[in-house]
């Protein structure tokens, strides 16, 4: 019987600034696609990277912006079935996103509030999500998966 | 980033605009894009066909700009054309529930005209 598996790992830090979202959003993509991730993928991810990180940079406070923000990158494949996960962690205040509720839905525009829809959107493009607080940092997950059938 | 404008008529305005609609794409055209929707006519045509990428900074301008025409006695439509990854985001988010959404050209024109 041949089992393929591959397995591998990036990890890039980044200060909690606007200016460094592209940047992450540049390692994302370059280190997805040598890893094998298929774009459309990478896209996925890319949209929660960049949700993930809109929130750290705006609800982080000092702490968050004092201390690198550090993003890692795990692709498995095996058997022909595909996973990615980005891990971002930060110093900012104990938020746990992947429990918060979402924020409901307005259904006029007349009521519709800009803003809020990062939650959302991370659970919306991602197929698992995971929290957890570690030596003062947070540590947020989330992953996609495909079939390489 | 790009943002771009058309008026068809004295009353109907397409704005379009391209590129990442991120933090730094946002910021680079939100004035313009704030400026162009307040001094349209009554109907603004947004085509976003040619965003390869729409986060929720970028739905936080078009919603209030939407809202602002709308306060105004005016409407927003939405174009995305075959742009499915701008659809779904729209979706997901449920925007297409509160800003009319077309695929199509001439349907989105109609209903801006309607």
């Amino acid at each position: 019987m041949t089992e393929c598996v591959a397995r591998s790992i990036a990890s890039l830090a980044i200060i909690a600034q606007a200016d460094e979202v592209r940047r992450a959003s540049a390692w994302l993509g370059q280190t997805g696609s040598q890893n094998g991730v298929p774009a459309n993928q990478i896209g996925r991810l890319d949209l929660c990277l960049n949700e993930t990180l809109a929130n750290v940079i705006s609800h982080g406070g000092g702490n968050a912006a004092a201390a690198p923000v550090w993003l890692r990158l795990e692709v498995n494949r095996e058997q022909g079935l595909g996973e990615a996960s980005v891990s971002v962690s930060n110093a900012g205040p104990a938020f746990d996103s992947a429990n918060t509720p979402p924020k409901s839905k307005a259904t006029t525009l007349a009521e519709a509030e800009p803003g809020g829809l990062g939650l959302t959107m991370i659970r919306g493009f991602s197929d698992a999500l995971a929290y957890r607080y570690v030596d003062g940092r947070n540590e947020l997950t989330f992953s996609v998966h495909w079939s390489e059938a | 980033m790009a943002l771009d404008f058309e008026d068809i008529s004295e009353d109907f305005r397409r704005i379009s605009i391209s590129g990442r609609l991120d933090i730094p794409g946002t910021s680079e055209i939100e004035t313009k894009f704030a400026a162009l929707a307040a001094s349209s006519g009554r109907r603004t045509l947004v085509d976003l066909t040619d965003v390869s990428f729409l986060a929720s900074i970028g739905i936080r301008a078009i919603i209030t700009n939407a809202k602002a025409l709308q306060r105004r006695g005016g409407r927003m439509i939405l174009f995305v054309g075959n742009n499915a990854t701008v659809a779904k985001t729209l979706e997901t988010t449920g925007i297409d529930s509160l800003i009319p959404m077309f695929s199509d050209y001439s349907a989105a024109e109609q209903a801006a005209l309607a």
